[in-house]
Order: structure tokens, then C-alpha cells, then sequence
């Protein structure tokens, strides 16, 4: 078998909910060990949110929590609590890494912020990702990626007009652009260190690594003073470009995305559709780009009752960018994921086989893998007091009996 | 000044808008990264919105936003001279990252299988908008029909409407980023082993990563989720999720649970001022939480409707400046639904120095404030933003310095039109 990427690569982490989990599970899920770091006095809230397995909550139970958690271990350390702190503490020289994205003055506040921790491991490599970052007024705004979604510009900007409410895009949006940039710059940091012998703190600010993906609308705006606004799916590449829909399925509505990006393209499309007779506006890019409204009443009209997988083949066929719009169910069967490798039933020792989604990238060399389903709440107390700090039956016991472990 | 992280290390980058941004966060963290456009230019140079509205080569924002730092070579990929030099290139090179349609390297030996031949220490990068193996590899691909095959344009929108695409088109930069994390998890065992390897990153999977809980519902609940506007939710409820205000929107959880701190503190303003019901200042917040671990109640439902009509009526009566700062105060979870222009005027982000002034060589010298580093790093900072390059800006340097081309050649590779 192929070894891991990132084999040998140990880390300690104490993050909850998405933006911390996604982050150390690209480390976990190439083979660094990962001990995460929970108690049940202050719950993972995503342990606690649907969807469960079965449609019945536990604490166990959660594949959103799952999903975000593989292959790594689960210690319970009720961190309030002294003597869990000098545990957690006796584990620091282990890590090479550790990563935490709680609002800044909780590690702190335990005396395990980054100045504390490298007493005890000088070339530790720390992380910690809350939603401002670590420094200025706002650094202790609580919250979760729904909010950052709205204050980094992404509601805004979701929407039909800007006369309307928005539309904004499903939940903790921001929450899946960060994870990428910090996994990124962790790596990084880990082949510096091997090169110089030098650790480091990373403060990843989630407005700020959020804004990376509006970027041209923030330079627009410092430049000329314009504001990018909700603009439906009007494009001003591509045209028609958006949703159209199809003939329903199974008394369910269908809509198929399409984008046509040249006179070539726009040709294909009106091939597919039997050359019907159209606007002569239509004619050129610059006139379907100007007369967009009117083309997609167009087209919406001439895909209403076609079928829009097969549509989607026969516009593929002809070069024309287009793809059903995907319900959750249809990703399931998609033959492109199914392809690739996506999806994983892993059997998990409450929730039975449950549906993970799988790595987005391959290595063809050294593969990542999800080598083990989510952990149950503090499934490896015991074995890692036991291995790595060499405590026996008795002491943990009482850990236990002293509220350490919980 | 540029960053130490990954200095020494070279990148050649081969991505159109399905992975621009790969290249930009290698060139943020010290990589040199050389942008090999084709003669008439990258297709990104072309992207509209244009700087004043002027469309030029070096005009496009997506172009200046996201080629930022990198240097620029021309090469004809099309003519043998070409496929040679950029065979040399990734001799010399620790990394290359490409998006071009699956086969089209291959095609001109300049694949992975070829090039690793030339570099065994190569780590190759290939962004596919549906990997390498299905029935779609060599489907065209936009970004919103990515955005719509991994499922999250299903999830957006109002009913009734179409469903929609963010108005700054976003699955092609989740797959760039996730490029730039694949391509060093791969280098870190390369630096040990000298070996190289193939990192194929499925863009369409990128986007199903963004779905947050919602993938698995039809599975263990029955039953996708769809879009619903400002609403959200599942088990039987959905949460409106953005209010109006005076001048705009804000966005907030009114969730019990473990949001009961926050709640509380958005119910005790909201009596301060009159706006709270008898029932929500004696409801104990912890242990209400509709639709969380169970379906929500009847009951439970007609609460948080009510809860839901009086926040509004509250938040009407004040703008997004006056909710944020006082939210901020008392720790409740909102946000104001920000535009460009306020986040440009936010004063955590001035406080932290975020946005930067960047000397920009356009029309007799042009500063353009750009987004900062994405990360604060204690020991090797991450490089301050820099403009993007002139077409062939670095043909000189690169050919020349680089690859030890004499003058000569170069002006006979422009005459064959091979750079």
C-alpha cells in the first residue's frame, strides 16, 4: 500500500463545528494522526445537528458532523477543568501542529495561546482560524459561517435584483473557502519548518481569507466607487448563460443550466434545438449579451418541455457548456462523482453504513483516503491517556471520577 | 517583499478561470509562479468586468485580481519549439498546474506522463470540471453549470424563480484553492522521497463541498433540500435567516441550544425597546431548539414565527451600522448583509491593515487597493499583494535567465511565432 502524504505528521486539534475540522481533516485524511480534542461539557455543535442517521439524534449520530471528521481520534477533556488542561498540556510536545478556531480568548484564557505552548514545543506550528482574527475590535465577534457569509459580501450579492431580498447561498457558505487556504498554508508551513528548523502562529482571519473570492468586485470598488450587485444569473461572459427549465420528472420540477460563450456554441444550441426561428438581435455575442432578458424568455420557451439529461447530451455533444441542476439525491447517483471515486459508505459503530463524501483531489502517488468513519464522543480517551501519557486503569478512573474526562 | 514559506520553489501555471487562484496563493506564499499564456494572451485577460469599463489585455479584474504576483511568459503550445521549451520549463520547475480541456497536454506529449519522464520530481496539478474518468470528462464546462452539477445553485434561489448562481462566479476558485492544497500535500513526501505525482482536483466535487449539511438528508431524512430564499432549514422548519433593517439586511440565528446565550441577548434588547412577547422573556433558551435534534412542534413552530415577525419589526427600526455594533456589544449573532463598499470601510479590517495600496503600471501609473495577505504568519509573512504582469512580461527573463536563451534565439522563436 502507498504510504500517506503527510505520514508521521501528528496534531493536536482542538477545533469544533466546520471551518477547524475541515482543515485538520485534509491532514487527517493523508495520514497524520489527529486527536481532536472535545468534552460533552461544550459539545461539537455539529454532533447536534442534523442530518442523523436514521433521522434520530445522538451525539453519535450526526453525518454532518461526520462528514467533516474522518479518520481522526476523539479524546474527551473537560478543558475547564485544571487537571484536563495539564493533560492536554502533557500532549503538546507530541504535536507538530495544532489547530484551534475558538473566538480568541478562549486558549487564552486556559493559558494555551501560542506563547504558552511553545515553551513546551519550540518549533511548534500553531493555527488558529476565528472569524475576524486574532487582533483589532472586532476579534471576539462569536459566530458561525452564516454570518461571515453575510458580512464578507456573499449574501449581498446573491440575489435576483437588488430590489429584492436576497437569495443567499445555502448556509455557512465561507465555510468551505477557508479550509482550503488554511490546509494550504499549513502544509506550507510544515516544509518550512523541515527546511529551517522554524515553527510558527498562523492567524487565519475568515473575513479576510473569504474576501479572496470577491476580490475583483473589492478592487473594482476602490478604483471606480462601483458596487457589485445581485445580478440574478446574468453574465457578462456568457449569454444565455443560467437556469431554464425542463419538463418535470417524477411530478418534480427540472432545471438545466446552460452556457453558451460564442457564435459556435450559440449555433449548437439552436442545431439542438431545431433551428427555430429567433430574434435577430440574437445574432451576435454583443446581442444576446445586451438582449439577455429576452433571450432567456427564449430559450426558457424552447427547453420547457424537453428532457434535460437528454438535453444536456445533446448540447455536451456540441460543445456547449450545460449540466442539469443537481438535487443532494442526484449527486448520489452521479456518474461523473460516482467516476471520480467520491463517495464512501463507511460503517460506523453506531450509525451503521453511513454516506461520506469523499477527497476532492487525487494524489496518484501517495492517495489520500478517508481511513476511518468520524469517532465516537471520546472514543479514544482510554487508549490515548493509556499509549501516549502512560497512565493506567486506576488514574483514569479518576480523572473520570473527577470530572476531568467528560 | 516576498514570503519565505515556499521560497525556491517554481510554479508553471496552465489554468484558465478553473484555477487561477492556485498559482495566486502559491506566488502570496513565496513561490515564483510564471503565468505561460498562449501568444494572444490568457483567456482571463478577457474576463469582464473591465478596470473604468475599459476593456484591455491588462484591464480585466478577474485578470488583475487573480494573476497578481505572477510572472508572465508567452509560449505557443501548438508548435514544436514550444512544446520543447515548456518541456525545459518543467525540468526547471517544482511544480505545474494546469486546467485545459482533459487530453489536450496529453495530446501534445506535454502531459503528466511525459513530463514526469523529463522532471521525476514534478508535482503536476490537473483541475477537471468532472475528473478524469466519467462519462463527462470532456464535457464543456462554465462555472455556473459546475456550480449547478454539484448541486449548490439547487439550493439557492426562491421558489417559483431560478434557481442561481453567486453574482461573482465562484466553483472555479474553490477549485484553484483546492489546487494549491493538493499540490502541497503531494510536494511534502516529494521533498523526502524525490518523487513526483499526478494531483487531479475534480472541480464538480469542490462543489459539492460547499453544501454544508445538506448532502446526506435525502439519504438518512428523505427528502433534498431546496432552495426557499431567505429561509433555511430542515426537520420540519425553516428559519428565516436574513432580516430587513432600515437601510438594508441582517443576517442572524435565532436558535436556542447552544446559541441561547445570543438569543437571550437579542430577546432582552428587544424588550428594552418594547418589541419582545410575554412568552419569549420567560422562555428559557437553552432547551429550545426547534428543528435541531428533532422535528420542530407545532407549537415550536408557531413560536419561532412569532419570534421571527417581532425580530423584523425590531430590526426595521434601526440600520445595519447602528444592529452590528450594538450585536457586537451584547454578543449576539447577526451580521449586516454587507456590500463591497462596506466591507471596504469595515474597521476591523483597516485596524488589521488588510487592504492594500498596489503601484499598478496602467495608463501613466494607476494604485489599486487589493485584498491583503489571507493569513498572518508569525515567522514567514506572507508576501504583500503585487500587480499582475504584462503579457510576456517576463520572456526575457525567463528565456533568457532561466532557460539561457540568447537573444538570437528568442528573436528567431517570436519569428516562428513559438513565444
Amino acid at each position: 500500500m502507498a504510504p500517506f502524504a503527510l505520514e508521521g505528521i501528528n496534531v493536536l486539534d482542538f477545533t469544533w463545528v466546520a471551518v477547524g475540522p475541515i482543515t485538520t481533516k485534509y491532514l487527517a485524511d493523508n495520514g497524520a494522526n489527529v486527536i481532536k480534542i472535545e468534552s460533552a461539557t461544550h459539545i461539537d455543535v455539529l454532533r447536534a445537528a442534523p442530518p442523523y442517521a436514521d433521522g434520530k439524534f445522538g451525539v453519535n449520530r450526526s453525518q454532518f458532523f461526520a462528514d467533516y471528521n474522518t479518520s481522526k481520534r476523539s479524546i474527551t477533556l473537560n478543558l475547564g477543568h485544571p487537571k484536563a488542561r495539564e493533560l492536554a498540556m502533557r500532549l503538546v510536545p507530541w504535536a507538530d501542529i495544532v489547530v484551534e478556531n475558538f473566538t480568541p480568548k478562549v486558549m487564552r484564557g486556559w493559558q494555551m495561546d501560542y506563547e504558552q505552548l511553545r515553551r513546551v514545543k519550540p518549533d511548534l506550528i500553531m493555527l488558529s482560524s476565528c472569524l475576524q482574527g486574532q487582533t483589532g475590535p472586532q476579534a471576539m465577534m462569536p459566530g458561525f459561517g452564516q454570518l461571515m457569509a453575510a458580512l464578507s459580501g456573499f449574501y449581498y450579492i446573491s440575489g435576483y435584483d437588488p430590489l429584492d431580498d436576497p437569495a443567499p447561498p445555502y448556509g455557512a457558505y465561507t465555510d468551505y473557502i477557508t479550509p482550503r487556504l488554511a490546509a494550504a498554508v499549513l502544509v506550507a508551513a510544515l516544509d518550512y519548518r523541515r527546511r529551517t528548523g522554524r515553527g510558527q502562529y498562523i492567524d487565519v482571519s475568515q473575513f479576510e481569507a473569504s474576501l479572496h473570492f470577491l476580490a475583483p468586485a473589492l478592487i473594482d470598488y476602490f478604483a471606480t466607487g462601483r458596487v457589485l450587485q445581485p445580478q440574478g444569473n446574468r453574465s457578462e461572459r456568457y449569454a444565455p448563460h443560467g437556469a431554464y427549465q425542463c419538463r418535470d420528472e417524477g411530478g418534480a420540477e427540472r432545471w438545466i443550466s446552460i452556457a453558451v460563450a460564442n457564435d459556435a456554441q450559440w449555433q449548437g444550441l439552436l442545431d439542438v434545438l431545431g433551428n427555430p426561428a429567433c430574434d435577430e438581435r440574437f445574432a451576435t455575442m454583443l446581442g444576446r449579451l445586451q438582449n439577455s432578458q429576452v433571450l432567456d424568455t427564449f430559450l426558457s420557451a424552447h427547453v420547457r418541455e424537453r428532457d434535460a439529461w437528454d438535453l444536456t447530451s445533446r448540447l455536451q455533444e456540441k460543445g456547449v457548456a450545460a449540466y442539469p441542476v443537481q438535487s443532494c439525491l442526484d449527486l448520489h447517483q452521479d456518474e461523473n462523482l460516482e467516476s471520480f471515486g467520491f463517495w464512501h459508505w463507511l460503517e460506523h459503530p453506531e450509525m451503521g453504513p453511513a454516506p461520506y463524501m469523499g477527497l476532492q483531489h487525487k494524489l496518484s502517488a501517495t492517495p489520500g483516503q478517508l481511513r476511518s468513519p468520524a469517532p465516537l464522543l471520546g472514543q479514544h480517551t482510554d487508549e490515548i491517556l493509556q499509549q501516549m501519557l502512560g497512565l493506567d486503569d486506576e488514574q483514569i478512573a479518576q480523572l473520570r471520577k473527577d470530572g476531568v474526562l467528560i | 517583499m516576498t514570503c519565505e514559506l515556499l521560497k525556491g520553489l517554481r510554479m508553471l501555471d496552465l489554468t484558465d478561470d478553473k484555477g487561477a487562484i492556485c498559482g495566486k496563493i502559491f506566488a502570496d506564499m513565496g513561490a515564483e509562479v510564471i503565468k505561460v499564456e498562449p501568444p494572444p494572451g490568457c483567456s482571463t485577460r478577457r474576463i469582464a468586468p473591465f478596470l473604468d469599463d475599459q476593456p484591455g489585455p491588462d484591464t480585466s479584474l478577474y485578470f488583475l485580481a487573480y494573476q497578481a504576483g505572477k510572472k508572465s511568459i508567452t509560449l505557443n503550445l501548438e508548435c514544436a519549439d514550444g512544446r520543447r521549451l515548456l518541456t525545459e520549463l518543467a525540468r526547471k520547475s517544482d511544480f505545474v498546474v494546469q486546467s485545459y480541456p482533459v487530453g489536450y497536454l496529453d495530446s501534445l506529449d506535454l502531459g503528466f506522463d511525459s513530463l514526469i519522464k523529463t522532471n521525476p520530481r514534478l508535482i503536476y496539478t490537473s483541475i477537471m470540471p468532472f475528473g478524469d474518468s466519467g462519462p463527462g470528462k470532456h464535457y464543456a464546462a462554465a462555472d455556473i453549470t459546475v456550480w449547478a452539477a454539484g448541486g449548490n445553485m439547487y439550493l439557492m434561489g426562491e421558489e417559483g424563480r431560478p434557481p442561481l448562481q453567486i453574482s461573482a462566479p465562484q466553483a472555479g476558485l474553490h477549485a484553484g484553492a483546492e489546487a494549491a492544497a493538493g499540490s502541497l500535500i503531494a510536494h511534502y513526501p516529494r521533498q523526502s522521497s524525490g518523487q513526483g505525482q499526478h494531483v487531479v482536483v475534480d472541480m464538480q466535487a469542490c462543489v459539492v463541498w460547499t453544501l454544508m449539511n445538506a448532502q446526506a438528508f435525502p439519504i438518512l431524512h428523505g427528502g433534498s433540500m431546496k432552495r426557499s430564499g431567505v429561509f433555511s432549514g430542515a426537520l420540519r422548519l425553516r428559519r428565516k435567516m436574513v432580516f430587513r433593517c432600515a437601510d438594508g439586511h441582517i443576517s442572524t440565528l435565532l436558535t436556542g441550544g447552544a446559541a441561547a446565550a445570543s438569543l437571550k441577548a437579542m430577546v432582552d434588547w428587544m424588550a428594552e425597546k418594547g418589541f419582545a412577547a410575554d412568552w419569549m422573556k420567560r422562555q428559557k433558551w437553552s432547551v429550545w431548539a426547534p428543528g435541531v435534534i428533532s422535528p420542530a412542534s407545532d407549537q415550536e413552530i408557531e413560536q419561532v414565527h412569532d419570534l421571527e415577525d417581532r425580530v423584523q419589526q425590531f430590526l426595521l427600526t434601526m440600520t445595519k451600522r447602528e444592529i452590528y455594533a450594538e450585536g457586537l456589544k451584547r454578543r449576539i449573532l447577526l451580521s449586516p448583509v454587507n456590500t463591497v463598499a462596506e466591507i471596504a470601510d469595515d474597521e476591523q479590517l483597516k485596524a488589521r491593515g488588510f487592504f492594500r495600496p498596489v503601484r499598478h503600471d496602467l495608463g501613466g501609473g494607476r494604485t489599486l487597493t487589493m485584498p491583503g495577505p489571507f493569513a498572518v504568519l508569525s515567522a514567514t509573512p506572507l508576501a504583500a499583494p503585487q500587480p499582475a504582469p504584462k503579457l510576456g512580461q517576463h520572456n526575457a527573463e525567463i528565456y533568457g535567465g532561466l532557460l539561457g536563451l540568447s537573444a538570437s534565439d528568442l528573436s528567431r522563436l517570436r519569428a516562428i511565432d513559438a513565444i
